[in-house]
């Protein structure tokens, strides 16, 4: 009996390591929201394995990108400033998240409700609203560009579009 | 001043916690004594006054133990109650989530009770032999309990004095339901997998304590303690609140579940610490069978219980969740 019990207790450990390392070593799903965060800082993006929550695509650049932090710590990730405040929108505790963006001139995170945006920019979902830190004649602040994305008075928009850029 | 100090429940608890706090200290500078001038083999005033002292400590010892136990249950019976008073909390889960030392004092809590029962165990067993073979073991053991029931009072007064009021908090459906993809599970399991790894380590375990492998039967029992905590969460307690989206731990305490978390949660956590005193007391040479019987009854009054609620779903429905 001893031995049975001895060689099935073998078998039960071996099924566990298996399934432990199978499961350790598979492809990773792609990250959606990572929890923790109460410092409420910008966390590094794993590159082609972390979600835009808003329009599912994965981040393949830190240029545009954007963070939200809930006061709880989770954090989401956004390619686009646009898809950021598209997501933002609905929820409850948008007023007390901390927004960072990833700016194009500075090249570094910065409080995405103090930066300013330009409105031509090449984004990856097209809105056209690129981050700075620095403040130039065609840029608007976090509040303007919150607007006209609701109004959908961005680049994805082809009658906006073509006014801003003329094509 | 927190509101939350106004409240009848937290003052209980809190005053509570203190008294408790104080007995510790009288109970560490007794211990710290007892390591320092205990000799068995002295005939001498001062260790027939040890000996005297020992059974005061003892009595302190199973006191703490005793109440620990009950303030464990009142304190999440609180934080449930402090859930109709703090923005956004739904359950428990909310409020111990408000700030960041309210998972850490549930574990510590946990700790000390498991010290505690630790303690007693071995306390039994000294208490029967003529010549005190374990006094030091249990000792240090004490030591150890006393500097969590410290730590324990540093995090109760941190937890209670940071919950701020005014601010939302995240429900237990925002911490453990609503993860918008992310896997909540470790090691990048799945539910089959994490199912079948609850079942083989159940398993596993009930056989390395049969077979007496102390190595062994501490692995399993850790693992099957991470992987049941994750079981319930994710997978069982949809089955207890009948609804696939509800995924949290403390619901299950509330009237509406028939306090059946006190019983499954119970019977775990006193399960995994039984097994684990057995290894302990199996390594300074005590093979504690009642401890070993107590562990393999509750941790299958677990499995059962857990079983159970998906068995009767089924049952009643015929489909799973």
């Amino acid at each position: 009996m001893k031995q049975i019990l001895k060689i099935l207790l073998t078998v039960i450990l071996l099924v566990v390591v298996a399934i432990l390392l199978l499961s350790v070593l598979k492809k990773d799903a792609p990250i959606v929201v990572v929890k923790g965060n109460l410092a409420q800082k910008p966390l590094p993006i794993k590159l082609n394995k972390t979600n835009d929550t808003e329009c599912a695509m994965l981040i393949k650049t830190t240029r545009n990108a954007a963070e939200v932090v809930a006061p709880d710590g989770r954090t989401w990730f956004f390619d686009d400033p646009g898809c950021m405040v598209k997501w933002l929108e609905s929820k409850p505790f948008k007023e007390q998240v901390k927004i960072w963006v990833h700016t194009i001139d500075t090249n570094r995170w910065i409080d995405g409700k103090k930066a300013k945006y330009g409105v031509k920019d090449h984004t990856a979902m097209h809105y056209g609203f690129g981050a700075r830190e620095k403040e130039n004649n065609e840029t608007i602040d976090f509040k303007q560009m919150q607007l006209r994305i609701y109004r959908g008075e961005t680049l994805a928009n082809p009658k906006f579009r073509a006014k801003l850029l003329g094509k | 001043m927190n509101p939350l100090f106004l409240n009848n429940q937290v003052i209980v608890y809190l005053f509570s916690e203190a008294a408790l706090l104080a007995l510790t200290i009288l109970l560490f500078a007794k211990i710290v004594k007892f390591l320092w001038f205990w000799d068995f083999r002295s005939y001498s005033n001062r260790q027939l006054k040890l000996e005297k002292e020992a059974y005061l400590a003892m009595t302190i010892a199973t006191l703490l133990f005793t109440l620990k136990s009950v303030l464990l249950i009142f304190f999440v019976h609180t934080i449930d109650k402090l859930s109709l008073i703090i923005p956004g909390a739904m359950c428990a889960a909310g409020v111990i989530s408000a700030n960041s030392y309210g998972m850490d004092l549930l574990f510590i809590k946990l700790t000390v009770i498991f010290t505690l029962l630790l303690f007693l165990i071995a306390n039994s067993y000294d208490l029967q032999a003529k010549t005190y073979p374990l006094f030091r073991f249990k000792s240090w053991v004490l030591i150890i309990a006393s500097g969590l029931i410290f730590i324990e009072f540093f995090l109760d007064i941190s937890y209670f004095t940071h919950i701020d009021t005014s601010t939302p908090v995240s429900c237990c459906s925002a911490l453990f339901g609503n993860l918008e993809g992310a896997n909540p599970l470790p090691f990048g399991l799945d539910i089959t997998k994490l199912l079948l790894l609850f079942y083989m380590l159940y398993l596993g375990t009930i056989i390395a304590l049969t077979l007496e492998t102390k190595t062994i039967t501490l692995l399993t029992l850790l693992l099957f303690g991470v992987i049941a905590y994750y079981g319930v969460v994710y997978f069982f307690g949809t089955y207890i609140y009948e609804l696939p989206t509800h995924k949290c731990p403390f619901c299950m305490l509330q009237r509406e579940y028939y306090y059946v978390g006190y019983l499954l949660w119970g019977s775990l956590f006193f399960g995994l610490f039984f097994g684990v005193i057995w290894v302990i007391m199996s390594q300074v040479g005590y093979n504690i069978t009642k401890a070993k019987w107590a562990s393999m009854l509750l941790l299958t009054l677990f499995v059962a219980l857990c079983s159970l609620y998906v068995a009767i779903y089924y049952s009643k429905n015929g489909v799973l969740l």
